[in-house]
Order: C-alpha cells, then sequence, then structure tokens
C-alpha cells in the first residue's frame, strides 16, 4: 500500500513537471511563461517531499527535502515577482502603472467590460 | 529499476526543452527557461538521491535551491539595471 502511494506521488509530481514544461514551450509571451514555474516549484516539490517522508520515515533527509521544498516555495514566489519586475522595468523603464494607462484592478472597471 | 529511478529518467528528460528553449529567443525567455530549469534540477536532485540510496546528496539540493534563489535575484537585478 505505501509503494503504491510512493508511485502515486512521484507519478503525479513528475506528470505536473512534465505539462508545466510542455506549457512553457506552447506560450508565447514571458508573463505567461513565467506562470508555468508555480507548479513544479510547489505541488511537484510537496508531493516528491510526502513520498520520501513515506519512503524515509522521520529521517534527517525527510525534513532537508521539506526544507528544500519550503526554500523552492518561497524562492518561486520571489524570483518570479523579481524577474517579471525587471522585465516590466527593461520595457517601460517604471513597473508601475503610470495615469491614463488601461490596467484592471477591480472587476467593475470599464477595461474589463469593453 | 525502481519507481525513483524512472521518475529520475522521465525528469532528465524535460530538461531538453528547457535547454532548447534556453537557447533561443530574446533574453527574458531565456532567462525564464533557467529559472524553470533551476527548480525541475532540484527535484532531480531529490529523485536521485532517493534512487541511489545517497542521503548525504540531499544537501546537493538544498544548496541548488538556495542558490537558485541568489541568482534569480542577482539575473533580475541586472536585468532591470543592464539590459534595458
Amino acid at each position: 500500500m505505501k509503494t503504491i502511494a510512493i508511485e502515486i506521488l512521484l507519478a503525479a509530481a513528475v506528470l505536473i513537471t512534465l505539462l508545466s514544461v510542455v506549457g512553457m514551450m506552447r506560450m508565447h509571451d514571458v508573463y505567461q511563461r513565467m506562470h508555468y514555474i508555480a507548479p513544479p516549484a510547489s505541488l511537484s516539490a510537496i508531493l516528491i517531499t510526502i513520498a520520501i517522508f513515506l519512503q524515509q520515515g522521520l529521517k534527517p533527509e525527510s525534513f532537508k527535502a521539506l526544507f528544500t521544498a519550503l526554500v523552492l516555495i518561497g524562492m518561486n514566489t520571489v524570483v518570479t515577482h523579481a524577474a517579471a519586475r525587471a522585465f516590466r522595468i527593461a520595457e517601460v523603464e517604471e513597473w508601475k502603472p503610470k495615469d491614463g494607462d488601461e490596467v484592471p484592478i477591480e472587476p467593475s472597471d470599464e477595461v474589463i467590460h469593453k | 529499476m525502481n519507481i525513483w529511478e524512472l521518475a529520475s529518467d522521465v525528469t532528465i528528460f524535460t530538461l531538453l526543452p528547457l535547454a532548447w528553449m534556453a537557447m533561443r529567443g530574446d533574453a527574458r525567455n531565456r532567462l525564464a527557461a533557467f529559472y524553470m530549469a533551476g527548480v525541475v534540477i532540484t527535484l532531480l536532485l531529490m529523485i536521485l538521491t532517493m534512487a541511489f540510496h545517497r542521503m548525504p546528496m540531499m544537501d546537493l539540493a538544498i544548496t541548488l535551491a538556495l542558490m537558485s534563489f541568489g541568482g534569480g535575484i542577482v539575473f533580475a537585478r541586472f536585468f532591470a539595471r543592464h539590459l534595458q
């Protein structure tokens, strides 16, 4: 039973990674591509960590895997934001929207309903 | 071949399209592929540790995750300042 659970967890983790890479290839815009870094960095890392805990139990390497997964989750959010901000600065020299820019923020904004 | 080795084999092949993406396109797309490769290789090191039963190798995954974080921030800052 434990072996089957480990196999399912690993298969799901690898499938998520594979599909994310394929999705990243299919996208044309870099901002869309960066969204595909999140699934392997969060879901796959957690699934692999659970599989390691099931295989090894409460051993040091299991907690190292947990720490790695937490670092990946935290890293992904920070680095993705920093990179997207850098790309925006490289494009327009100012990452915040200027007055008059059409940036939909609220669902009631007119930009969405156009 | 156990399930960990099989998982590592499949994960290694995901690096091929990432290498392809990292070699073509503009700098932004290559940087995005580089970030993704860092995450995938970190996961791969975790799986390989279990596949080969070399538990101290888990430190490599931790190290790569931490260094990818620092490297990613540095690349982003460099991109914003010098590659406009």
